[in-house]
C-alpha cells in the first residue's frame, strides 16, 4: 500500500487559499465582528461584565459540544461541574479580602478543571452501564444531588456566606478580566478543534454513531466515552472557575435547587440550539442564552429604552425561559441543525469555500442525537 | 501455521443453541468462505470470532495465541479485521472521514497529544489522509471522498466499507456477505479485487457470501453451516453439490435430480467432502489439497508474514 | 444478644419512627400521583415526559385563579373551579401532542425528551409571565368541607385529611388505570401502539388517535395531581412549582416501581417518600455537619435510582422489556 501512498500524495494537493482580493472581502466582513468582540466591552463596566459573562457560557457550550455532540451523551446536569469548578477554584485560591496572587490563582483554574474532570468521569463510569433516557435522568439527579449535597456543605461554601473570590490584580477590571475570559475561551476552542481533528474526535464521533462499528475500528469504546466525559467535565470545570471569579464569590445558591437546574436545562438549549457537534453554532448559541440570561442586564438595558423596563426587571427569569424553550422547540422540531446550520455557508465561505448557501454535506444537527448510542 | 481457528465454539442465548461446537481453520493467504441458508449461525460465529460476543464455550486462536476474549477493539488492533452484514460505518462523516478514523489503531499518537496538538500528530495526520486517499483510489472511489456516506447507493457503501476494514491495517479480513446490493458485473469485479487485494497485500480472509458463483471464484474453501452446526466443509464444487448442502438451501431433502444434474463429470472422492460428522483426523486429511487450490486460483502474496509483521510495527 | 437489644433500644430513642413514616407516606404520595403520568406516557409512548410537573402546576394555576376570582375572573366554588383546572390541563396536554410530539413522531425518542423539556420550559415562563398572585395555595380538602384539618392523631402527629385524599386519589387513579389498560378498547389498543406502531396501523388502530388519547389523559392524571399537592403548608401555585426537584424524584420513583407498571407508580412514589423521611436523620456523626445536611435525601435517591437502574432496571413492578 505504501507505494500507491507515495504516488498519491502529490496529485490530492489542493489549493484552497484564497487570493488577496477574497482575503480583503474576508477582513471587511471579519471587522464588525472584531469589533463587537474587543470594543464593545470597553463602553463601560457593565458591557465588559456581561461580555465576561457570555465567554463563560461560551466554555460550556463548547463542553457541551464534546459531550453530547461528539460523544453523544445527554447530560442535564451540567450545571454541578460548572459549581464544582467555581467551588474548587474559590476555595483552592481562599483570597479573603484581598486579590489572588497570580499563582495561586493559575493553581486554582488548574485544580477547578482537574476537579471537574474527576467528577465527569465518575458519571461517565455510570453512563458505561446506563444508557438513553435513563442516562438523561441519571444526570438529571447527578446533578441536583451533587450540587444538593456538596456545595452546601459549610466547610465548602463559606458557612453559607459564599466564598470570596478577588481577582488578581492584573485582571481586575472587567475589561481585563473579559480578556482573560476570552483567553480561557481560546484555549477551550483550541482543545474542541484538536478533538475534532483527530482520532480523539474521531473515535468519539464513531461510538455516538454505533459503538459497534466504533469497536471494529478499534476505538476502545469504555476508555473514550469516559475521555469524553472527563474532556466535558474539565472545560466545564474551567468555565466555573472563571465563573467564581467573575462574580467574585462562590455561592452555592448559584447552583442548587431551581437555580441548577434552570442552568443545566439552558446549557442543553445551548447545545441543541446552537447544533450539535456544531462548534460555531454552539459557541455563538452560549453567547446569546448568556447575553438573555436574567443575570446580565442587556435586556434591562434595552427595556429601559423602550419604558418596559420595570416589567421586565418584575419577570426576567421568565423571559429568558420563554425565548429559550421558544428557539429550543422551534430548532428540535423546524430546524434540526441548529444556529450551525443556519451560519454554515458563512462559516464555509470564511473557511476559504466558495459561497453557496446549498451545502449537500450540512452538518449532523440534531441529527447526531440520533445516532444508535443515544437512542433509547 | 493457522491465522485463524475456532475450536468447539458453541454460544447460547437463553435456551437457543445459535452455534454448536463449530469447529474452523483459516490458514495464511487463504479465502475461505463461510456459507449456509438464513439464520444458520454466520453471522454469529463472526461475532465470537470478532469478540462481540462471549462465546458460551470453545476457543478462537490468532496466530497460535488464545484471544477468545479479547474485547473487539483489541482483536481489531491484533489485525482481525471485520465489515458488518449491514453495512458498519459511521454515518454522519464522509468517506474520508470514515477511512480515518478506520485506521484509529494505526494513527501513532496518543489521546493526549491529540489534544495537545503536537507537530507529530499533524504530521501523522497528513499521513494517514495520504493512506486513506490511497485506499480511496485503489477502490476507485475517488469521486466520493468528501460525500457523506448516508446518501450514497448500498453498493458502493459495501465497496467503501470493505476499504475501511482494510485501513485497519487487517492480517485477516472477515467480510459479512461483501457482494449484497451488487449486481452480478460488480460482484464479479468485487471477486477479482479481493484476489488482488490478496496478491498485492496479503490478507487472508473469511467471508459470509450467498453468491455462488462469486464463492467459486474466490474461495480455496469452503464452511457450510446449518442450524449453528457445520455441515460440509471443503473445495467450492464439491461442497456446492453436496446433497446435504442442496438439501439445507432449498429445505427438506435433497431432490436426486438436482443433486445429478448439478454433480460435475469428474465426481470428487468422497473423502475430500467432510461432513460435519466426521471423525476429527479426516479433517486435517481433507485440508492437504488446499494448499494446492488456493495455489492454483492466484500465486501466493509477495509477503511472508514476518515482513508483515516488520511492516505493521513500522506503521504503528 | 443482650447488647444488640440495647443498642435497638438506644436507636428507637434518638430517632422519631413515626414522623418520618407519616411525612414520607404523605411525600410518596405526591412523587406517586406525578409518576403516575410519567409511567402512563412511558408506556405507551416510551419517553420520559418532562413536562408532567408543568401539567400540574398549570391544573393548580387554573384551579386557582376561578377559585379565588383573579382579576376579571368570576369567583367560583372549589368544585366547579376543579374541572376548569383539569381541562386546562388535558389542553395543555392535547396541545403538547399535536405541536410537538406529533411533528417528531418518527425521530429518535431523546429528541422527543429535549422537546419535553422545551414545553416545560416554556409554560414555566408562560405562567410567570401571567397577571396572578404566584405565592398564593389551593384549599385543602379540609379548608373547602370547612371541618378539622386532621382526623385525628398518633403520637401527637395529626394525620392530615389532604394526606389521606392524596393517598386514597393516588389507589384509585393507580387501580383505574391499571384496569384501564388491561380490559378497556383503547386502553390494549394505546399498549398495541407502543409495542408495535406498524403492526397496531395495520389492524386498524389510529396511531394518532391513540397518541393524542394517552396525552390527554397524562395532561389529566398531572392536572389531578397539582390540584391535590397545590396546598399549605409546602404547596404553591409558583410557576414551575412541580418541575425542579418534585418532578426528579417522582421520575425516580417511576422508575424504581417499574417505568412500565402503573401500580408500580404508587409502590416507587410510596418508597421514595419513606426513603427521603427516613434518609433526612441527624447527620451530627459526619464532621463538620451539626444537624440535617440538605443533601442527604437527594443523595438516597440517587443512591436508590442507581441501584435500580444497574441491578434491576425493570423496577420493583415492571415488565421484562
Amino acid at each position: 500500500m505504501a507505494v500507491q501512498t507515495e504516488a498519491l500524495m502529490t496529485t490530492t494537493v489542493t489549493n484552497r487559499r484564497p487570493g488577496p482580493s477574497r482575503l480583503a472581502a474576508r477582513a471587511v466582513a471579519a471587522a464588525p465582528l472584531v469589533a463587537v468582540l474587543f470594543l464593545l466591552p470597553l463602553k463601560s463596566d457593565t458591557f465588559g461584565h456581561v461580555a465576561a459573562y457570555a465567554a463563560i457560557f461560551v466554555m460550556v457550550g463548547l463542553s457541551m459540544n464534546v459531550l453530547t455532540g461528539y460523544t453523544g451523551q445527554i447530560s442535564l446536569g451540567h450545571q454541578a461541574f460548572v459549581g464544582l469548578g467555581a467551588l474548587t477554584a474559590a476555595n483552592v485560591v481562599s483570597t479573603g479580602v484581598t486579590p489572588a496572587d497570580p499563582f495561586t490563582f493559575a493553581i486554582g483554574m488548574l485544580t477547578a478543571a482537574a476537579a471537574a474532570g474527576a467528577a465527569a468521569l465518575l458519571l461517565g463510569a455510570v453512563a458505561l452501564r446506563i444508557r438513553g433516557l435513563y442516562l438523561a435522568l441519571v444526570t438529571l439527579v447527578f446533578g441536583s444531588v451533587f450540587a444538593d449535597a456538596i456545595f452546601t456543605l459549610p466547610s465548602l461554601n463559606g458557612h453559607e456566606a459564599g466564598v470570596s473570590a478577588y481577582r488578581p490584580t492584573f485582571i481586575s477590571s472587567e475589561y481585563r478580566y473579559y480578556l482573560f475570559a476570552l483567553a480561557m475561551v481560546a484555549i477551550c476552542y483550541y482543545i474542541d478543534v484538536r478533538v475534532r481533528k483527530s482520532k480523539v474526535g474521531r473515535g468519539l464521533v464513531a461510538l455516538r454513531d454505533n459503538e459497534l462499528v466504533a469497536a471494529a475500528f478499534g476505538v476502545d469504546v469504555l476508555r473514550y466515552k469516559l475521555l469524553g466525559f472527563t474532556i466535558s467535565g474539565a472545560m466545564a470545570g474551567l468555565a466555573g472557575g472563571v465563573f467564581a471569579f467573575w462574580s467574585q464569590e462562590f455561592s452555592d445558591k448559584d447552583f442548587t435547587a431551581i437555580a441548577g437546574f434552570n442552568l443545566a436545562l439552558t446549557f442543553v438549549v445551548v447545545v441543541v440550539v446552537g447544533g450539535l457537534a456544531n462548534r460555531g453554532g454552539v459557541m455563538g448559541a452560549g453567547a446569546f442564552f448568556a447575553l438573555v440570561s436574567p443575570i446580565s442586564p442587556l435586556l434591562q438595558w434595552v427595556a429601559d429604552k423602550t419604558h418596559w423596563g420595570t416589567y421586565y426587571g418584575n419577570n426576567k427569569f421568565y423571559i429568558a425561559n420563554v425565548i429559550g424553550a421558544v428557539l429550543l422547540l422551534q430548532t428540535v422540531i423546524l430546524n434540526p441543525g441548529g444556529l450551525g446550520q443556519v451560519i454554515r455557508p458563512f462559516a464555509r465561505w470564511f473557511a476559504g469555500h466558495p459561497f453557496t448557501l446549498h451545502d449537500p454535506d450540512g452538518d449532523a444537527g440534531v441529527g447526531a442525537m440520533e445516532g444508535s448510542s443515544v437512542r433509547a | 501455521m493457522s491465522v485463524l481457528e475456532v475450536r468447539d465454539l458453541t454460544i447460547k442465548f437463553g435456551g437457543l443453541t445459535a452455534i454448536d461446537g463449530l469447529n474452523l481453520r483459516v490458514d495464511e493467504w487463504e479465502i475461505v468462505g463461510l456459507m449456509g441458508p438464513n439464520g444458520a449461525g454466520k453471522t454469529t460465529a463472526f461475532n465470537c470470532i470478532t469478540g462481540f460476543y462471549k462465546p458460551t464455550h470453545g476457543t478462537v486462536y490468532y496466530r497460535d495465541r488464545e484471544v477468545t476474549k479479547l474485547p473487539p477493539h483489541r482483536k481489531a488492533a491484533l489485525g482481525i479485521g471485520r465489515t458488518f452484514q449491514n453495512v458498519g460505518m459511521v454515518k454522519s462523516e464522509t468517506a474520508l472521514e470514515n477511512l480515518l478514523t478506520a485506521q484509529h489503531t494505526r494513527a501513532g499518537y496518543g489521546s493526549l497529544q491529540a489534544i495537545a496538538g503536537v507537530s507529530t500528530v499533524r504530521q501523522r495526520e497528513k499521513e494517514l489522509t495520504a493512506h486513506a486517499e490511497a485506499i480511496l483510489d485503489l477502490l476507485g472511489l475517488a469521486d466520493i471522498r468528501d460525500r457523506r456516506i448516508g446518501a450514497l447507493p448500498y453498493g458502493t457503501l459495501k465497496l467503501l466499507e470493505l476499504g475501511c476494514a482494510l485501513a485497519t491495517d487487517p492480517d485477516v479480513l472477515l467480510l459479512d456477505e461483501p457482494s449484497s446490493g451488487m449486481g452480478p458485473e460488480e460482484s464479479d469485479q468485487l471477486g477479482e479485487r479481493l484476489l488482488n487485494l490478496r496478491q498485492e497485500l496479503g490478507v487472508t480472509m473469511l467471508l459470509i457470501e450467498h453468491h455462488v458463483p462469486l464463492v467459486t471464484a474466490v474461495c480455496d474453501y469452503v464452511y457450510v453451516l446449518n442450524f449453528g452446526k457445520l455441515l460440509a466443509e471443503g473445495d467450492p464444487d464439491h461442497v456446492r453439490n453436496h446433497p446435504e448442502v442442496v438439501a439445507a438451501y432449498l429445505g427438506g431433502e435433497a431432490p436426486d435430480a438436482l443433486a445429478q444434474t448439478e454433480t460435475p463429470e469428474d465426481e470428487p472422492p468422497a473423502d475430500e467432502i467432510a461432513p460435519a460428522d466426521a471423525p476429527v483426523q479426516r479433517k486435517s486429511a481433507a485440508r492437504a489439497p488446499r494448499k494446492a487450490t488456493g495455489a492454483t486460483k492466484k500465486a501466493p502474496a509477495k509477503k511472508t508474514p514476518a515482513k508483515r509483521a516488520a511492516a505493521r510495527k513500522e506503521a504503528s | 444478644m443482650h447488647e444488640a437489644v440495647l443498642g435497638a433500644t438506644q436507636f428507637s430513642v434518638q430517632i422519631n419512627f413515626l414522623s418520618p413514616l407519616i411525612n414520607g407516606i404523605a411525600n410518596g404520595a405526591a412523587y406517586g400521583l406525578l409518576g403516575l403520568g410519567l409511567v402512563l406516557l412511558y408506556k405507551s409512548n416510551r419517553i420520559f415526559n418532562f413536562a408532567q410537573g408543568e401539567f400540574a402546576t398549570v391544573g393548580a394555576i387554573v384551579t386557582y385563579v376561578f377559585y379565588s376570582g383573579t382579576g376579571v375572573l368570576p369567583k367560583l366554588p372549589f368544585f366547579v373551579a376543579v374541572p376548569i383546572g383539569l381541562l386546562a390541563s388535558v389542553g395543555i396536554a392535547l396541545l403538547t401532542e399535536r405541536l410537538v410530539i406529533r411533528p417528531m413522531f418518527n425521530r429518535a425518542k431523546v429528541i422527543l425528551v429535549v422537546g419535553t423539556v422545551g414545553v416545560a420550559l416554556l409554560l414555566i415562563g408562560v405562567e410567570g409571565l401571567l397577571p396572578y398572585p404566584k405565592t398564593q395555595s389551593l384549599p385543602t380538602i379540609s379548608d373547602v368541607l370547612k371541618v378539622q384539618p386532621f382526623i385525628g392523631r398518633v403520637d401527637g402527629i395529626p394525620i392530615l385529611y389532604q394526606d389521606l385524599a392524596k393517598l386514597a386519589m393516588l389507589v384509585v387513579l393507580a387501580v383505574g388505570a391499571f384496569y384501564f389498560f388491561r380490559y378497556t378498547r383503547t386502553g390494549t389498543a394505546i399498549l398495541a401502539v407502543s409495542q408495535d406502531a406498524t403492526a397496531a396501523r395495520v389492524v386498524g388502530i389510529s396511531v394518532e388517535r391513540i397518541s393524542l388519547i394517552s396525552w390527554g389523559i397524562a395532561g389529566l392524571l398531572g392536572g389531578v395531581a397539582g390540584v391535590l399537592l397545590a396546598v399549605p403548608p409546602q404547596g404553591t401555585v409558583t410557576p414551575g412549582a412541580f418541575t425542579g426537584t418534585t418532578l426528579t424524584v417522582a421520575f425516580a420513583a417511576a422508575v424504581l416501581g417499574g417505568m412500565t407498571s402503573l401500580p408500580g407508580a404508587f409502590v416507587g412514589g410510596l418508597s421514595l417518600g419513606l426513603i427521603e423521611a427516613f434518609a433526612n436523620v441527624d447527620a451530627s456523626f459526619v464532621p463538620g455537619l451539626n444537624h440535617v445536611h440538605s443533601g442527604q435525601a437527594e443523595l438516597a435517591v440517587f443512591a436508590v435510582l442507581l441501584a435500580v437502574l444497574l441491578f434491576r432496571p425493570r423496577g420493583l413492578l415492571g415488565s421484562e422489556t
